[in-house]
């Protein structure tokens, strides 16, 4: 998910420039600057401000209202466990506990942390398959503890072999 | 000999049960041709492959890439048309959900698409709103405010510019009717939110979709494209166009003056209305924000006419609802019918009772915001006025089920959490009640709590109710209360003293 990041700061702000008479708009220029860096370097406010004409008060407080706006660069894997209510009736946290039991056996292991990163979120729209996990885009559901395993091996495989890159260090 | 045509679904949670699977397995299969249609929203039999016999399609469950020669031949299927948790169902803003394929316009055309626009188009706005009126559609994003209402006012407010935005933003856990209509059925999109631009007098529309919807604004943006190079935007005297925008992730954004907010780029907080957005909304211009289903109800409304909407439903709540089942069901699904039927009957009837191994505990109607309902209460029909007169909210129209292994505490603290995370912060009841609330609730979980605290709970949440901005903190309290109100001893056993 964050592989492939080439673009700097600069080309992106450059494509987000307004031009009047539209309005400048901070959340999509923020949105655009994490799609193609993977997150937003906090470094990167004044620059952003200074190419929209806003000020840097403005666009740091669009970043910190925004839940899924990163301004840390994730691992190579985002995993996300939902605990909406449907995954939550269905027992998502002990879902959540076996995919932290599995990518953390030594909590602050530096290799994992840069391998994955996991995480929550509210709802994926998957309630009908809970318990539903995404790994990077790809959603899963009706996952059981005991799957978690083998669902992260294959889909971290996976993206190995699909497209892109080979990417020999996962 | 020509390939057999398989249907198989590209709804998102069908691609997660197994469809893409299905799909990687069977791509070099020359005795077959797969077609990529939308879910009928019997997700338990999915993946589900569907082909075409002289009866009408004929259906295999739960498929797996080995079963493919027993569907080639013909071997095994079950009629779609007897499969009980859809032939119980009346689908019209869900007609075309298994069969056609969604970003096939010829397809949405043969079946009756865009005929609801021709007839607006051969009304006056006015007589739009009459319709409207007659029918007596109601929001489908959780206020059910009276749609004509909304319409009628952004008609007859003056200016040179106006907006329809579909509030796409799904925020309530446990539904997904949305996505579903976004993916599966897109054109149906597209042309209420025209019938509502022609009402009003809109040249413009937007799209606010959320973040963890990407193949949904995906369909969205393909379907858009699509209807431009047809030339269905460029419509007798004025010219219309559409553009998706992506959220980032804030449940309060769905609250249309916050979703205006963010729309225009801003930190998406709720707004003191008046003024609604139907006089100032989008850059201080008449909008109307709308439900994705409010919109996807209107292209049959136009077509059949006001009193056939009127003719399907209850008294004050008319029309059929789009529900969604899920939690611990043994059928979880989209389930569309007419208002008016129990909650018990739904969930005999299409949920199938508990998953294996589970009982039931309680029932969450409305998403984070919806009370509780015990086994004891679930006599309730569905319809706005029942709901409202129990304190409850339909919402949405999201059902989720709890098992008997379901920790009330717990889950009353996860709602207060929940709202005080994604409280916007504008009104100190719902910023500073929230984390009180959670706060309350964790030290009664930790066993630190005592029976004072549960009456504060009940303080705060009365206060809650009474004082905030919008229905985020104004709601909150309601599934928190409603627990406490239905499994007592759990909270006092945890909360001595
Ligand atoms: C906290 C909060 C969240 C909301 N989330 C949504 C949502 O995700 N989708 C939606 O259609 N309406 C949502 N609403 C309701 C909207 O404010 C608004 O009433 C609705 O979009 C109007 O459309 P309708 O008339 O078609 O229902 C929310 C309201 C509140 C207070
Ligand atoms: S509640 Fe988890 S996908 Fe909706």
């Amino acid at each position: 998910m964050t592989t492939g990041h080439n673009s700097t700061l600069a080309d992106v702000l450059e494509r987000c420039r307004p031009v009047p008479p539209a309005s400048p708009n901070i959340l999509k220029t923020l949105l655009a600057v994490q799609s193609a860096l993977g997150h937003i370097p906090m470094s990167g406010i004044l620059q952003i401000a200074q190419v929209l004409g806003v000020t840097d008060a403005q666009v740091a407080g669009v970043l910190s209202y925004y839940s899924d706006l990163r301004t840390q660069p994730t691992g190579r894997h985002l995993i996300r466990a939902c605990m909406g209510e449907s995954c939550m009736a269905n027992h998502s946290a002990r879902v959540l506990r076996a995919i932290q039991d599995y990518l953390c056996p030594a909590a602050g292991d530096a290799s994992q942390a840069e391998r994955f990163t996991v995480d929550t979120m509210s709802c994926a729209g998957n309630c009908a398959m809970s318990p539903t996990v995404m790994i990077d885009e790809h959603l899963c559901g009706r996952v059981t503890p005991s799957d978690v395993p083998s669902l992260l091996e294959a889909q971290v495989l996976r993206r190995k072999t699909e497209g892109g890159r080979p990417k020999a260090e996962d | 000999m020509t390939p057999i045509r398989l249907y198989l679904s590209n709804d998102s949670s069908s691609r997660a049960a197994g469809a893409e699977q299905l799909a990687d397995a069977w791509r070099d299969r020359s005795e077959i041709q797969l077609i990529h249609t939308s879910s009928r929203g019997a997700f338990f039999l999915e993946p589900m492959v569907e082909r075409d016999t002289p009866g009408g399609r004929e259906a295999w469950f739960n498929v797996r890439p080995n079963d493919l020669p027993r569907i080639v031949a013909g071997v095994g299927g079950t009629k779609v048309a007897e499969i009980p948790f859809l032939q119980q169902q009346t689908r019209f803003t869900f007609a075309n959900f298994g069969i056609t394929e969604p970003l096939a316009l010829d397809e949405y055309q043969s079946r009756g698409g865009f005929k609801g626009l021709a007839v607006a188009q051969s009304l006056s706005p006015e007589a739009i709103v009459d319709a409207l009126r007659l029918s007596g559609l109601r929001g489908r994003g959780g206020a059910a405010f009276p749609v004509w209402k909304k319409w009628q006012v952004a008609q007859q407010t003056e200016s040179e510019q106006k907006y329809v935005v579909a509030n796409a933003d799904e925020g309530d856990a446990g539904t997904y009717s949305d996505r579903m209509m976004m993916e599966g059925d897109p054109f149906r999109l597209i042309e209420g939110m025209m019938i509502c631009a022609r009402a009003i007098g809109a040249t413009r529309g937007y799209l606010y979709c959320r973040y963890e919807y990407p193949a949904a604004a995906w369909a969205m943006q393909f379907a858009i494209q699509k209807a431009r190079e047809a030339d269905l935007f460029d419509c007798d005297d004025y010219p219309f166009d559409l553009e998706v925008v992506i959220g980032a992730g804030s449940y309060v954004c769905g609250e249309e003056t916050a979703l205006l907010e963010s729309l225009e780029g801003r930190r998406g907080v709720v707004l003191a209305k008046p003024p609604y957005p139907a006089v100032s909304g989008l850059y201080g211009k008449p909008t109307i924000v709308s439900n994705v289903l409010t919109f996807a109800t209107l292209p049959n409304i136009l077509a059949q006419g006001g009193a056939w909407h009127a003719s399907l439903g209850t008294e004050g709540s008319r029309g059929t609802m789009a529900l969604q089942i899920g939690g611990r069901v043994k059928q979880p699904g989209l389930v569309e019918v007419p208002f008016g039927l129990t909650l018990r009957d739904v969930l005999d009837r299409f949920g199938g009772g508990m998953a294996p191994g589970a009982r039931l505990k309680a029932v969450q109607v409305g998403g984070p915001l919806g009370s509780l309902f015990p086994e004891s209460q679930l006599d309730i029909p569905i319809c706005y006025d029942a709901f409202a007169g129990a304190g409850a909210i339909l919402g949405h129209g999201g059902i989720v089920v709890y098992d008997a292994e379901t920790d009330m505490v717990d889950l009353a603290r996860h709602f207060m959490a929940f709202t005080a995370d994604e409280s916007c912060g504008k009104c100190t009841p719902c910023r500073v009640g929230s984390v009180r609330g959670r706060e309350i609730l964790e030290r009664i979980q930790s066993g630190q709590g005592t029976s004072e605290d549960l009456m504060l709970l009940s303080d705060l949440g009365e206060t809650m109710k009474s004082a905030s901005l919008c229905a985020l903190g104004g709601r909150a309290p309601y599934p928190v209360l409603t627990a406490i109100e239905h499994f007592p001893e759990e909270f006092r056993l945890k909360a001595k003293g």
